[in-house]
């Protein structure tokens, strides 16, 4: 066997980099959230649990874990289905494949504060043109749609959309009401990430074995939805696995796109935890309450994802 | 039999041409913004490209120029005004520094650990192992804080220093270097010992070209993800625009809805946004493969 000592010189960089940039803030802003120190600030005091205190009694900061919550139940599911879907619906097509897969994968690669802007103006209540669309369509497509009466939202002439018709065009402000911002928002996070969903799909299905198919149709499974619910899903198993922590972990990042369109209102309905850490710690510089909120984060993450590694990784093997 | 199969797909297409359209809008804004005129943005008017009417801006006598320079076609208008009002130029060449830099240090990092943790028997080595598996529990921006406080404290803040600093360390390229160098066979680097080479030749002559594969997967991953970021830029750079990256720029041209004019601020955005996306429609399957491959294995 081979004798040199080279290996330390390989690996301590690495070593004290991971110590010094990822293990050390860990302890740092554990011990930054229980004091009251400001950044600039030469003494501190410590100030036991306080902080927590503050984090898990104040209105703001249950909006704030309210909100984080909201926009992850939403975005992982949606885009990890859509993902699928779209991946399904891809593998099975003759021709035209690639063009969907671009276009669906563009807004991976675009930068996405570039494209909250452009979202920004898409959805602006004059400006935009999604409004302009409905406004156009308040004559012909609502009556197309009021076609639809059976369906349980266009049921009657005081759906949303006819209300909004008959009120002198009096669309949804989107980003600026409410009622509305935080599913704005999480509609964007599903636009942004299910590309990237897809695409992991598509590598997943190339590598199940056709027999697969030929077998279970032999055992009975004749419909697609009998052959998706025997062989696809399971087989996908790991696949979606990885998928939900990868676009989990994401999501709990949001930051960008509140910052450019919300700022964590309207009442703090977008108020999301990034949003949070950057608010309180770098532009009002209460750092101690700022490092409360990254402890709570980094536990969050660290067990969601021994979660999914260990617990359910049991399950996944088929 | 044969027509059944056809009712199929033009449903599927059907359904996808909808999403691909939902997708595409708000480039389609951006685009069509930065090619129209202000009257036209205003009154939602002129389709993609608007009527290009030669017209003299209103905006740009008021910064000084004479009419004749100000007297041209919307789109010409728009490029022209935005890189007359921001330094474009330097924000991409920030950007490129940033992300070239980040991309090279953890190169040389990752590189030598990731082979020392897959050919190279020595104490500890799983114990290092498990600590990169740990480590890749930790997304940098989630320690985002105290990282700054860190560089506040060290005087680094408004660097270059500290847009490189905390990514230096990637712990998931050396995870996805030591499972590349797994697969490589021993006897190829008995060989090389054979033939007298040093453990540092190796590394760089031996293994590097043998993972250029894998590098180029996460050399794809890497730039996207850093010429992309806005979060940790926006935290450690706080007033110097001389280092602004792209986002940064971006977020100055905004000046929100209420700014002057729009078309100029929406081809800066264009102009940032392009060189990722053109580099992505170029070498789309390499691109994909990266940012999939560096997840799956």
């Amino acid at each position: 066997m081979h004798h040199s000592k080279a290996h330390i010189w390989f690996v301590w960089p690495a070593i004290i980099l991971m110590i010094v940039i990822l293990i050390l803030p860990i302890f740092l802003a554990g011990g930054i959230s229980f004091t009251n120190y400001n950044l600039g600030n030469s003494s501190f005091e410590w100030v036991g649990t306080e902080n927590y205190e503050k984090m898990f009694s104040r209105k703001t900061y249950i909006k704030m874990i309210i909100s984080t919550a909201t926009y992850v139940l939403i975005v992982v599911p949606v885009s990890v289905v859509l993902g699928l879907v779209a991946a399904i619906m891809l593998n099975s097509l003759r021709f035209g494949a690639d063009i969907y897969k671009t276009i669906f994968f563009l807004p991976v690669m675009a930068t996405l504060l570039a494209m909250a802007i452009a979202w920004e103006f898409t959805l602006h209540p004059t400006l935009g043109i999604i409004n302009s669309f409905l406004a156009n369509g308040c004559g012909g497509i609502r009556e197309f749609i009021l076609g639809f009466h059976w369906l349980p939202w266009v049921s009657s002439e005081d759906s949303w959309y006819s209300v909004a018709c008959a009120n002198n065009m009096d669309f949804p402000y989107w980003l600026k009401d409410k009622k509305t911002a935080i599913w704005t928002i999480c509609f964007i996070g599903v636009w942004q990430a299910f590309g990237f969903n897809m695409v992991l799909y598509l590598a997943g299905l190339t590598s199940i074995p056709r027999e697969l198919y030929h077998a279970a149709e032999m055992d009975g499974a004749q419909s697609t939805w009998e052959q998706f619910k025997l062989v696809t899903w399971p087989m996908l198993g790991p696949t979606t696995l990885f998928v939900v922590t990868i676009t989990t972990i994401r999501s709990f990042q949001v930051f960008d796109t509140i910052e450019i369109l919300t700022k964590g209102g309207p009442a703090k309905t977008t108020y999301v935890m990034m949003y949070a850490i950057f608010e309180k710690a770098i532009q009002q510089n209460i750092t101690s309450i700022g490092a409360a909120i990254t402890v709570v984060f980094i536990i969050f993450i660290i067990l969601l994802t021994f979660f999914q590694r260990y617990v359910i990784e049991k399950r996944v093997h088929y | 039999m044969l027509a059944r199969h056809y009712i199929g797909e033009s449903w599927k297409h059907g359904l996808l041409i909808i999403g691909a359209l939902i997708v595409l809008i708000p480039f389609y804004m951006m685009v069509s913004m930065s090619l129209k005129s202000q009257q036209e943005i205003q009154s939602i008017s002129g389709g993609l490209v608007g009527a290009q009417e030669i017209q003299t801006f209103p905006v740009c006598t008021k910064h000084g120029y004479t009419e004749e320079v100000c007297t041209m076609r919307p789109y010409k208008y728009n490029f022209w005004f935005a890189f007359k009002k921001a330094p474009i130029p330097r924000y991409l060449m920030n950007g490129l520094i940033v992300t070239v830099s980040i991309f090279l240090i953890q190169v040389l990092i990752a590189l030598p650990c990731s082979y020392a943790l897959a050919k190279l028997r020595f104490k500890g080595r799983e114990f290092v192992f498990s600590m990169v598996l740990f480590c890749l529990l930790i997304p940098v921006h989630a320690i985002a804080l105290p990282l700054y406080v860190m560089l506040a404290k060290a005087g680094l803040v408004d660097t270059y220093a500290a847009l490189i600093i905390p990514w230096t360390i990637s712990v998931f390229g050396i995870f996805l270097m030591r499972q590349f160098f797994m697969t490589v066979p021993d006897e190829l680097i008995d060989a090389a010992r054979m033939d007298g080479m040093g453990e540092y030749s190796i590394v760089w002559k031996v293994m590097l070209p043998v993972a250029i594969p894998a590098l180029l997967a996460f050399a794809i991953f890497s730039v996207v993800a850093h010429w992309n970021d806005y979060f940790w830029p926006r935290i450690v750079i706080t007033g110097n625009r001389d280092l602004f990256t792209p986002p940064l720029g971006i977020r100055e041209f905004r000046g929100g809805i209420d700014s002057d004019e729009f078309g100029p601020m929406m081809a800066s955005i264009v102009t940032v946004t392009i060189p990722l996306i053109v580099a992505f429609i170029v070498a789309q399957k390499r691109f994909v493969e990266g940012i999939t491959m560096t997840g799956m294995k």
